[in-house]
């Protein structure tokens, strides 16, 4: 307890083999090697499939984030974090069809209704994810890290049952309201509203959460508690609110990515939150998990190299081999780079 | 027990601990501990390793609530009131082991000592006298407090716990992995903060230093106390000579 708090939380040098460091090296040419000649084969499928991963990795951020925030704050993989976020989907089919009567072709009155359901599904998530901290991860507090781990995935599985049971196992279709003419076409690129919307709603929502962490009371307070819980209450702060509060934000964020995911997807079925939850999470690990920043650059890094994968002309592996590259990333970032692109170093090694 | 002309040590006692038993788990850290501090005063902790200080200072503030016994502050019980209200009632600590935010500037872990207080001027101000206590700090403020060196690193914490504007301070161990200039410093310090009018309850390895600075102490063995006494008179104490100062 005693031990010296400078010493453990001052960079270490740690000197990486330059073995190691020369094949990351290699590995990273080859990559770009590959790129570029994929753009000089087809220059307009690579402009195109490049649109289409940012708009995926925008949606796998606000998801990411969703995984940074709580690790950041209690160091535990919210495994559950992915299955909120299809309820997400099947809430916003609630909302958007049964309360508001939301269909295709309503014209502009389909933006009002949109955004009431983006806030009613925001606000449900984000109740849903604070009271399953309150139920099954606050009275394991002070228990070992490994208890609210395997909690987590127990939620996660009694989500996905609450979703099968509630809309049964198949596709269930969302309205398709997002416009699909084109925002540009050049060359043979076309980039369409329904992806642009996608990216311009989750702009916004990224910086409101930025200046909520770093400027308000409340991020100052959710910063202080990721870093020394006790030290956090002495200071006055809350600490159980202040856990609360983080997973609220958590929800609210899966919430949104639900909703912009099912109308932009038009499908959802129970189990989607469990694979893009696991690329999510990837996402999170490889820009730094627990920084924020971190968990967009990882979000769309990934949703590039799923989408250049998946639609690239050129010997590219195709979409069967999909979540094998994102998990190979995950394994190479934990062997090579376990702080990920943008995070800290902590004594904790992670 | 009066005060020994020391410090400016009033009458009225501004905490009052009575026959409190604390547990870390299933170990019986503290087995009725009664203790108090007077306004104004300097009141310090002696004891070995294991004795139940740091267990003390964590019942008072809340962490580690008591299963038996009261606390008083200012004459009200703050046995079961929760950490994050205690400090708005007065208490503020620097914890062992300083426990400062360490991915925060030293302007950020001050600001973080003032979280329960509104008054932004005021706040300013106090930050500023923080900065003529420890010019160091004034130096490092855009540094983030854990790539610091131990001594500034507890001139930060002393620091943040000022900045809570504290009726009565706790301080763990303030001298612990200092170098001796840094030790003279601190206690310089800490006797300038208290003539400001700042009550201390001090937990000390350095029991000279310690017993110097204090108008009274208790020695505590495994849970309990076994000694109280001003301490001009602990210091002249055979046991505590022996025990604590290094006499043979």
């Amino acid at each position: 307890m005693a031990a010296d708090a400078s010493a453990s939380t001052l960079p270490t040098r740690f000197k990486r083999p330059t073995f190691i460091g020369g094949l990351g090296g290699i590995f990273v040419i080859l990559l770009v090697v590959l790129l570029v000649k994929e753009a000089t084969v087809s220059p307009s499928q690579f402009a195109q499939t490049t649109l289409i991963g940012v708009t995926n990795g925008a949606v796998y951020a606000l998801i990411a984030l969703g995984y940074t925030l709580v690790y950041g704050i209690l160091e535990l993989i919210n495994f559950a974090h992915g299955d909120v976020f299809m309820l997400a989907g099947m809430f916003t089919i609630t909302f958007g069809t049964h309360f508001f009567g939301l269909h295709h072709g309503q014209g502009p009155v389909t933006v009002l209704i949109v955004f009431a359901t983006l806030v009613l599904t925001m606000l449900t998530c984000g109740s849903i994810n604070a009271a399953i901290e309150f139920v099954a991860y606050r009275p394991l507090r002070g228990a070992p890290r490994l208890a609210p781990l395997i909690t987590a995935i127990g939620v996660s599985f009694i989500i996905q049952d609450v979703g099968l049971a509630w809309k049964g196992p198949n596709y269930v279709t969302a309205p398709d309201v997002f416009p699909h003419s084109n925002v540009f076409s050049v060359g043979g690129v076309n980039y369409q509203w329904n992806h642009l919307i996608v990216v311009i709603l989750t702009v916004p929502v990224l910086l409101a959460l930025l200046w909520l962490v770093q400027r308000t009371r409340q991020g100052k307070a959710m910063r202080a508690t990721s870093q020394d819980k006790d030290a956090a209450a002495i200071m006055g702060i809350n600490v159980n609110r202040t856990i609360s509060f983080t997973f609220l934000i958590a929800g609210a964020l899966a919430g949104a990515a639900g909703t912009l995911y099912s109308l932009w997807a038009t499908t959802v079925r129970f189990d989607q939150g469990f694979q893009l939850g696991l690329i999510a999470f990837t996402a999170a690990v490889l820009g730094g998990i627990g920084n924020l920043p971190g968990a967009v650059l990882g979000a769309v890094t990934i949703g590039l190299i799923q989408s250049w994968n998946e639609g690239l002309p050129w010997h590219m592996p195709g979409s069967d081999w999909t979540q094998s590259i994102v998990f190979s990333i995950l394994i190479m970032i934990l062997v090579f780079r376990p702080e990920g692109l943008l995070g800290e170093k902590t004594p904790e090694g992670g | 027990m009066s005060a020994n002309g020391n410090g400016a040590a009033g009458g009225v006692p501004i905490l009052e601990i009575s026959d409190i038993h604390t547990y870390y788990g299933s170990i019986h850290a503290l087995k009725g501990i009664s203790l108090e501090v007077r306004e104004g005063e300097i009141v310090t902790l002696l004891g070995a390793n294991g004795a139940g200080k740091t267990t003390t200072l964590r019942s008072i503030n809340g962490l580690n609530r008591p299963r038996q016994g009261t606390i008083r502050f200012q004459g009200r019980e703050i046995t079961t009131t929760a950490a994050h209200d205690i400090v708005k009632r007065g208490i503020a600590q620097s914890p062992e082991g300083r426990r400062l935010f360490p991915r925060m500037s030293v302007t950020e872990n001050l600001e973080m000592g003032a979280f329960q207080r509104n008054d932004k001027s005021e706040i300013r101000s106090d930050m500023e006298r923080v900065f003529e206590l420890f010019p160091r700090l004034q130096e490092r403020r855009h540094q983030k407090a854990g790539t610091m060196s131990g001594g500034e690193q507890q001139m930060c914490a002393i620091g943040r716990a000022l900045m809570a504007r504290p009726k009565l301070l706790l301080l763990d161990e303030p001298s612990l992995g200092l170098a001796p200039i840094f030790v003279e410093r601190i206690f310089d310090i800490i006797r300038q903060i208290n003539e400001q009018g700042t009550s201390i309850l001090l937990v000390e390895q350095n029991a000279l230093m310690a017993l110097d600075a204090a108008d009274r102490g208790y020695v505590l063995e495994t849970g309990r106390i076994v000694l109280a006494d001003n301490a001009a008179a602990l210091k002249t104490n055979e046991e505590v000579r022996k025990t604590y100062l290094g006499e043979s």
